[in-house]
């Protein structure tokens, strides 16, 4: 196995991994917590309409993945601060309408784009130095940012509102939160693909709840279990011939049934039953 | 009389085509401890969110801290401790006592500032206060109603406040864990000559608690000490049908029992 290390594309694909493991499972903590799962799920989608429209422009792909990123989650948030209609519905039809540009801008290439499916399922073993660099300055960026202000983005996953009458900015908090959501989405499109990022969002943090009480516990775990799954699928699939993203997914998905099963907090209520 | 910390001056607040509270005017001196009754739909949470500066009156002032409420920075937030409606928040959210009692900190804090040690004595002396600082590493939803609503009104303590806002402290609790919950307020009321204006169903039990009762039916219907407050000519006319009161002077309205 060690070998697999002195080759460059190795080098960059595990730390790809680690990076994208570990920004999306720290975003995941606030993402769960504030139940904007199905926000996220939009956003992978939306971002991929992006990626398609750059490569028929001639574009930048990760550019326009951030434009239609940003908007979706901006337009999420704004929809659900006006109560205009509930939430699940407003996401499925941005959902969907995203989708469908992205299909309707893959058909309008006239040609087989393989690159472009590769944002669609991800292909963190072909990252260039280039992606890599890109990747590790927005990480940098989303983490900075929570570890800055995450007493903050605790305070308005715990309760908005009390945040607001407690004398926090909660609404710029919120929409700050989305726009991280919208970075980390960008940042794991290449590596795990747009039909999987949302996993790597969701899975870590959701097993970690299992496991902890605590905030800051449920982040430091969620932060372990997503780099040691997004690390070891990537060697599993180099190991077994898989395809990466899965690999990734499938191992995290393992870990939560896992954790589900072992859960201190249910063990806790069978016994006090 | 001492300055006003509340003070609404006919002010109607609602959204458009609803009023929700209607040309109220009322003064609230510093330190006093107001009773907020009225039946379901009169406007008490109303009036509790405009108190904290979530919603501005259409018409007339309303003046919280010497500020009017639309204008209410951060920093006048902070000065307002909360209790929300029980229910209104995640019992299960993964986080121990002392973390969700630091969040009290939060708003004064101000932005990219860490809690310092000083913030984490604040919160523990706020635990003490409410007895409960032995649970402090505790998970949250692993305590019963009437603890969680103990931590969180030492969260509101946390945040140093001059008012405490209370929404319906007790409902939802035991009536051993209301009277203790009553009880906990009293004491910190005396201790602490906090404002505290509290909403709340539950008449009896504070009626003899409280410095003065505001009886709302969207208009200010009454204000005043509780005996003057708590008239059967003037309950009926708010509570009509709903309001029976026995012949020990327990007061009973019937709409509450219904809906809860």
């Amino acid at each position: 196995m060690l070998e697999l290390l002195a080759y460059d594309f190795m080098q960059r694909s595990l730390l790809a991994a680690a990076l994208v493991g570990a920004v999306c499972s720290v975003i995941g903590v606030f993402v769960v917590l504030r139940g904007l799962a199905f926000a996220g799920a939009g956003t992978a989608h939306a971002a991929f309409a992006g990626v398609t429209l750059a490569y028929l422009l001639g574009l930048p792909p990760l550019s326009l993945a951030i434009v239609f990123g940003l908007a979706t989650v901006w337009i999420t948030g704004w929809v659900e601060e006006k109560g205009r209609m509930k939430l699940d519905v407003s996401i499925g039809i941005l959902y969907t309408a995203t989708m469908a540009l992205a299909i309707l801008f893959l058909g309008l290439m006239k040609t087989y784009n393989p690159e472009v499916y590769g944002y669609l399922f991800g292909s963190v073993l072909s990252v260039t130095t280039e992606e890599l660099l890109t990747i590790g300055g927005l990480s940098i960026v989303v983490l900075g940012t929570i570890l800055l202000l995450s007493k903050e983005l605790y305070f308005i996953a715990f309760d908005q509102e009390m945040a607001a009458a407690s004398g926090v900015p909660a609404r710029q908090i919120f929409y700050l939160l989305l726009t991280l959501v919208a970075l980390t989405v960008v940042i794991a499109l290449k590596t795990v693909g747009a039909i999987l990022v949302f996993a790597m969002i969701l899975i870590p943090a959701s097993t970690a709840y299992q496991l902890t009480h605590s905030l800051t516990q449920m982040t430091l775990y969620s932060m372990f279990i997503g780099i040691f799954c997004a690390v070891t699928g990537v060697l599993l699939s180099y190991a077994f011939d898989l395809p990466s993203g899965p690999s990734i997914v499938l191992l995290a998905t393992s870990l939560f049934f896992l954790a589900i099963c072992c859960s201190p907090k249910r063990l806790h209520r069978i016994q006090a039953e | 009389m001492t300055h006003p910390i509340i003070r609404f001056d006919h002010a109607t607040f609602g959204f458009p085509g609803t009023v929700a509270l209607e040309d109220i005017s009322l003064s609230i001196p510093e330190s006093e401890f107001v009773g907020v009754i009225g039946p379901n739909g009169s406007g008490k949470t109303t009036l509790c969110r405009a108190v904290l500066g979530l919603m501005a009156p259409v018409s007339g002032t309303l003046r919280v801290l010497d500020c009017a409420c639309e204008e209410l920075r951060c920093h006048h937030r902070a000065l307002i401790g909360y209790l929300p409606q029980k229910g209104m928040l995640d019992r299960n959210f993964p986080v121990t006592v002392l973390e969700a009692v630091m969040m009290g900190r939060y708003g004064a804090l101000g932005l990219f500032r860490r809690p310092s040690g000083k913030d984490r004595d604040i919160a523990r002396q706020a635990l003490t206060q409410v007895g409960m600082d032995h649970h402090r590493d505790s998970a949250l939803g692993a305590l019963s109603g009437g603890q969680q609503q103990r931590v969180f009104i030492a969260r509101a303590l946390a945040q140093q406040p001059r008012i405490l806002l209370l929404d319906e402290p007790t409902t939802g609790l035991d009536l051993t864990a209301q009277h203790s919950v009553v009880e906990l307020i009293e004491q910190l009321h005396h201790e602490l000559k906090l404002t505290i204006l509290m909403i709340t169903h539950d008449i009896n039990m504070i009626r003899s608690r409280v410095d003065r009762l505001v009886l709302l039916k969207t208009k200010l219907f009454a204000a005043g000490p509780p005996q003057d407050v708590l008239k059967p000519e003037i309950l009926s006319q708010v509570y009509g049908k709903e309001l029976v009161i026995t012949d020990k002077d327990l007061i009973i309205v019937e709409d509450y029992h219904h809906h809860h």
